[in-house]
């Protein structure tokens, strides 16, 4: 149980800045996530929290204290390690136990049998115990650098991409299995990972990180529904989201997008807000983002509906991927359900859902607006006022 | 057919085995019936003679032979003993820490086995006579670290860094402060390459003979030298100098016998997977 805040952080190694001047303030029972894509600096600042790294300056503080000059043995954190990092001398029943032998974190082993046996059993690896971490399947070796770290009730979990190696089915049960035991627990923990599904299903809260700094952070639906720019918006979702670049047109009271790439125009739908800011915003380029679940297909000419040829079509699982050329040039990607019958370069018509459009600006790619953002932010301070 | 064409197979390969056994032996075998014999037989007989043990008790009762054994135990234990207290933590150092020219330093490590020991030698003696150090085991085990050291670093320094420093960084986070994760989690990993390598330069202290003829004496004399003393000036006791280099080999042999396993694949085989 602890708060956990960085403030101002800077990490170098060599001439490289991995983390440049940090803010973090993590709450107490919370379920913080950091995502981003690799090389980001996630692991660098579990590192800094775990004491392994020393940060070239800024402040981090356990429960409010200052803990800079704190070992990372007494900062009561577990971790669990990216590449495992077992003992490989040791069975798996004594890399569980081993910090529950530690000096610091030293019990009796009638507790340790109970310990060690209890997290075996929740990660299902209680037919391993007497084997070497050599004997281990990666997915099984992940499983006791996890079970390493949840024998002990620390002040924080640190967990550097647990589930990665994890075979498709296991991963989903293990994602339930770490919610439950985090809340249970009544811990905080901070969990890295690249994986926006397992971001959004476990987190109260996410930290989007992008070369060592921090581009977002919010709970999970304010990040997916309102994204601070396109770079967040690109890696929350998948297939990934649809960037159309447009110019606003304002005839009268009717403003409408001319979508440069395809040769299209649509009309905004009315909204007092949309307009206003766009009219604020006074520049005329910008880029609509679409998610391709809010894109509709049609095979027949329709109103509304703009000519695209189809390019592919995959099965991903229980949907599938439409993607479509329009224009001549720019795909679109959409989804569709499993076995529709296309015929590749076969014509077909989109719509988009422009009442989940967003919108960026061309040459910063920060957000601009969306429609119903109000009710999405009230919703999103809702839920947070829940946890 | 199969079977006595495997049966041949395996009476060839058993006899090239055997023929090579006797070559790689011989001379050892050579040495080993000499023990036995007297000091007429040595040059006129072969196989056939009456057995004595009168050289060994000559050797071990009746001369410093004993002695030079200890000199020898004494100055090679203690060589590699501090090669090991002073090599684990450099090779620890050179595995782990960045630092300036320090692939330059290690290969000067390495370096000191590249010299001809005769060539060193001579001011080393000089040396060693104005520093007092000529003849004392102090001198002998200084001077050996140029053997042990650099084979102990190098071997050990590859196990060091075949462990991912993660593995350092996950025991100080269960709760164990630097000292322990040395001693708990990375001493048993570098095991069989500290223990290979040590006994590895045992062998190759206990065998050196340059450094000891110039730079002991009297006072501490290792088997090496000692043996030649046999060689009088104007007899040579082979018998007993047979006796001689025949303990003397004894503690490499055994050692080697004893570790054989490990020896190949502690100086050959990284560390450590997973």
């Amino acid at each position: 149980m602890a708060s956990i805040e960085l403030s101002g952080v800077t990490k170098r190694f060599g001439k490289v800045t991995a983390l440049d001047n940090i803010s973090l303030e993590i709450k107490d029972k919370e379920f913080f996530v950091l995502f981003g894509p690799a090389g980001a600096g996630k692991t660098t600042i579990l590192n800094i929290i775990a004491g392994i790294h020393m940060p070239e300056s800024g402040v981090v503080k356990i429960n409010g204290e200052i803990v800079n000059q704190v070992e990372p043995q007494n900062r009561d954190v577990a971790m669990v390690f990216e590449n495992y990092a077992l003992y490989p001398h040791l069975k798996v029943y004594d890399n569980i136990a081993s910090p529950l032998r530690s000096p610091r974190h030293k019990k009796d082993e009638a507790y340790i049998k109970e310990a060690v046996e209890r997290v075996a059993a929740l990660l299902k690896i209680d037919q391993f115990l007497d084997r070497l971490p050599v004997q281990l399947s990666n997915g099984q070796r992940q499983r006791v650098a996890l079970g390493r770290a949840l024998v002990r009730y620390p002040n924080v979990y640190l967990m550097d991409e647990p589930l990665a190696h994890l075979d498709a089915k296991l991963r989903n049960v293990m994602r339930g299995e770490l919610k439950m035991i985090q809340s249970n627990f009544n811990t905080t923990a901070i969990y890295v990972t690249h994986d926006f599904m397992e971001a959004m299903s476990l987190s109260d809260r996410i930290a989007v990180i992008n070369e060592g700094s921090i581009v977002q952070v919010g709970a999970s639906d304010e990040i997916y529904y309102l994204p601070c720019n396109e770079f967040v918006a690109q890696l929350m979702g998948d297939p990934e989201i649809n960037l159309l670049d447009c110019e606003i047109d304002v005839s009268g009271n009717v403003y409408s997008a001319k979508f440069t790439e395809i040769d299209a125009v649509i009309e905004l739908p009315h909204d007092a807000d949309v307009y206003a800011t766009l009219k604020d915003y006074g520049a005329v380029k910008l880029r609509m983002g679409l998610r391709p679940q809010n894109i509709e297909f049609s095979f027949d000419p329709a109103d509304g509906f703009i000519q695209g040829q189809v390019y592919s079509f995959e099965t991903i699982g229980n949907k599938s991927v439409l993607t479509v050329t329009v224009g001549g040039k720019k795909e679109v990607r959409l989804i569709a359900p499993n076995g529709l019958p296309v015929k590749l370069d076969q014509n077909i018509y989109i719509k988009p859902d422009l009442m989940q459009s967003l919108y960026f600006h061309a040459d910063s790619s920060e957000f601009i607006c969306r429609y119903n953002e109000a009710a999405i932010r009230a919703l999103a301070a809702e839920k947070a006022g829940e946890e | 057919m199969s079977t006595s064409k495997k049966r041949l197979g395996s009476i060839v390969r058993h006899g090239l085995l055997g023929i090579w056994a006797i070559f790689a032996l011989f001379p050892l075998i050579w040495m080993l019936i000499m023990t036995f014999k007297s000091e007429a037989d040595v040059m006129t007989t072969t196989f056939i003679f009456t057995p004595t043990l009168d050289n060994y008790r000559q050797v071990l009762l009746q001369s410093d032979y004993l002695r030079f054994f200890t000199d020898s135990v004494i100055t090679s234990v203690g060589a590699v003993l501090i090669s090991v207290l002073l090599g684990v933590p450099a090779a620890y150092a050179l595995a782990r820490y960045k630092f300036k020219y320090k692939e330059g330093l290690a290969f000067q490590i390495l370096s000191f086995r590249f010299a001809p020991e005769l060539l060193v030698v001579l001011p080393l003696f000089m040396i060693y006579q104005r520093m007092g150090l000529h003849d004392t085991y102090l001198g002998l085990i200084w001077v050996y670290q140029l053997i042990s050291m650099p084979l102990i670093i190098w071997v050990v320094r590859g196990y060091f860094e075949d462990i991912s420093v993660e593995i350092e960084h996950a025991a100080q986070v269960d709760g164990y402060n630097w000292w322990q994760v040395f001693m708990k989690t990375l001493v048993p990993l570098i095991k069989p390459g500290l223990v290979s390598s040590a006994l590895l330069a045992f062998i190759f202290v206990w065998n050196s003979f340059t450094f000891p003829l110039m730079l002991s004496g009297f006072n501490v004399s290792p088997v090496t030298v000692a043996a030649m003393r046999f060689l009088a000036s104007h007899t040579v006791q082979y018998g007993q100098m047979a006796v001689a280099a025949t303990i003397s080999a004894l503690p490499a042999v055994v050692f080697a016998l004893l570790i054989q396993k490990h020896l190949v694949r502690g100086l050959s085989f990284g560390a450590v997977k997973g």
